[in-house]
């Protein structure tokens, strides 16, 4: 019923984690098969639904070509410039509204009901504001990172116990001082778990905005091969969409989200 | 959770916000009287024209054209479109996710097949779906219904095993030296541990959810609240892209703060024993 415990003892652990590489990998394989003997048997067209051989026929075309790379990077920067202003702006915004209780309180409505905006619904406006091109999706992923960083910032700087504050003060901390030491890591695992989801958002966002408003990045790429049948190139895309959010959530975000809880939070584990 | 005070010092100035906590205590004042100085600088924003008004319209526009667009049929008809893909999608998700999110949270081979592909399909993400379904099912609601329900179905599996795997051992244990059978081990057990966490994954999956249905009411683009704010784009009508969001945000500010949060409470308040989600402020 729960995930086996990996050995305790020294010597196995090499061979625990081998196992363990193979068993993740073992239903990619099983799907491949079926992928493969599905295709074969059906004898679908390959404008309707692509065989094993032409995915990686597009992707060594599109790889000899500069394309993928090209496209690939575009969305990537897309990503980190959008979530960089965010961050920038949205964690002092949110500790400046989080630091009183009343504002806190008061701001609360109004961000659920940005946060529920955020992101996708923005399409239509930011297209309008910023014209068809890179700087309406880096807004819809800046919108998407922000309202969620601010919301989840303004939380966990509430949900400081009074205590903590009055500890400080009467060991004679000054404002900055408290804001360094008892907001930012008392909020941090709520800042952390706000940058994830808001990058969750931001990501669907991102391929929404690309297959609208511009004509580079992933989101464009899949778009383009609609246009054209190409199943091949979508099926490649979706592959390299699925990649890069494992990457970026297996190896940045959700070890983050974990050090952070574990460092600083008492309230819960993250799996 | 917040301790009263009575002996800190509160300036003169924090009178409003005193009045406005006194005020507060009526919910709806809470939660709509925010909204009213925003409504203000909105107003202001427009009548001192910071914006050009080409990319920018007022309340007083807004409103009256939400007003026209009631009138004449379109809103509630495209409203009536968005919210039963919605709802159907949601439908769907719940008959196929729950019953194989407990399959994989109870079987262990069904857990080691499934949970790696689980991640990697909720990583490709819903928009990313939507060339292949265009040309599978073309501009159709099956379309739209199956991208919602690869939405909503990935938050609501993922909860679904980590509700399972969060009941404390102790309780199984408990039950089964009590001679429960496997079944009532599940039924009694594991099923009402989980639930708090799987209400969660709904809420979670519905708010992707929804954003996938108006991307893809832009992108399929039929009809629904989606599409009309995309086709005021297109005739650069920005007053209806603003009543569009403006509706877009309501309806979910509304789903989820009377229906989902509170079922969300309800049923941790009754069953939850594995943890309590820190409450909003």
């Amino acid at each position: 019923m729960r995930a086996v415990k990996s050995g305790s003892y020294p010597g196995h652990k090499l061979i625990d984690q081998t196992a363990q590489t193979l068993w993740f990998l073992a239903p990619f394989g099983i799907l491949l098969l079926v992928w493969a003997a599905a295709v074969a048997i059906s004898g679908v067209p390959e404008r309707i639904f692509p065989s094993i051989g032409g995915v990686l026929q597009a992707a060594a075309t599109m790889i000899a070509d500069g394309s993928l790379v090209e496209h690939t990077w575009a969305s990537i920067q897309r990503v980190v410039i959008g979530s960089l202003i965010a961050m920038a702006l949205g964690v002092p915004f949110g500790i400046a509204m989080g630091i009183n209780r009343y504002v806190a309180g008061f701001f609360t409505p109004i961000l659920r009901f940005s946060v529920s905006l955020a992101g996708i619904a923005w399409i239509p406006l930011a297209t309008l504001w910023f014209g068809y091109g890179s700087a309406t999706v880096i807004f819809i992923i800046f919108n998407a990172v922000f309202f969620s960083l601010v919301y989840s910032t303004v939380l966990g700087v509430s949900s400081i116990p009074r205590e903590f504050y009055r500890a400080a003060g009467s060991l004679g901390a000054r404002r900055l001082q408290t804001i360094l030491e008892v907001v930012i890591p008392g909020a941090m695992p709520q800042i952390v778990t706000g940058l994830r989801v808001g990058l969750g958002y931001a990501w669907r966002g991102l391929f929404a905005a690309e297959m609208i408003a511009t004509n580079l990045g992933l989101g464009y790429l899949l778009f383009l091969s609609r246009e054209f049948y190409e199943t091949n190139k979508i099926i490649l895309s979706m592959i390299i969409i699925g990649i890069l959010w494992l990457l970026m959530d297996r190896l940045l975000l959700a070890p983050l989200e974990a050090r952070t809880i574990q460092r600083w939070g008492m309230i819960r584990e993250v799996k | 959770m917040a301790v009263r005070e009575a002996h800190i010092r509160r300036p003169i100035w924090a009178l409003p916000l005193l009045l406005g906590r006194a005020v507060s205590k009526y919910s709806l004042v809470r939660n709509l009287g925010p909204f009213l100085p925003i409504l203000f600088l909105w107003w202001l924003a427009v009548r001192l024209e910071v914006f050009p008004t080409a990319f920018f319209s007022g309340p007083a526009e807004v409103i009256a054209s939400f007003g026209n667009l009631i009138y004449k049929g379109i809103l509630p008809g495209y409203l009536e479109d968005s919210l039963y893909r919605l709802i159907s999608g949601v439908f769907y998700s719940l008959v196929v996710g729950i019953p194989l999110g407990f399959l994989i949270g109870l079987n262990r081979t069904a857990r080691r097949l499934a949970w790696p592909l689980l991640l990697f399909f909720q990583a490709i993400g819903d928009i990313a779906w939507l060339p292949i379904l265009i040309i599978w099912f073309g501009f159709s609601l099956t379309t739209v219904t199956l991208v919602i329900v690869y939405t909503v179905i990935f938050p609501l599996m993922v909860n679904i095993v980590a509700g399972i795997d969060g009941v404390p051992e102790d309780l199984i244990r408990a039950a089964r030296s009590l001679g429960a059978s496997r079944w009532q081990v599940i039924w009694e057990v594991i099923v009402p541990g989980a639930l708090p966490v799987i209400v969660t994954g709904i809420r979670t999956g519905l708010g992707y959810g929804w954003r996938a249905l108006i991307a893809a009411e832009i992108i399929v683009g039929t009809s629904g609240v989606g599409f009309m704010m995309f086709d005021a784009r297109r005739s650069a009508q920005v007053t209806e892209v603003f009543v569009g969001m403006i509706v877009l945000g309501v309806l979910w500010y509304a789903t989820d703060a009377l229906i989902l949060a509170p079922l969300e409470r309800s049923t941790i308040e009754r069953w939850g024993m594995v943890h309590r989600p820190q409450e909003a402020v």
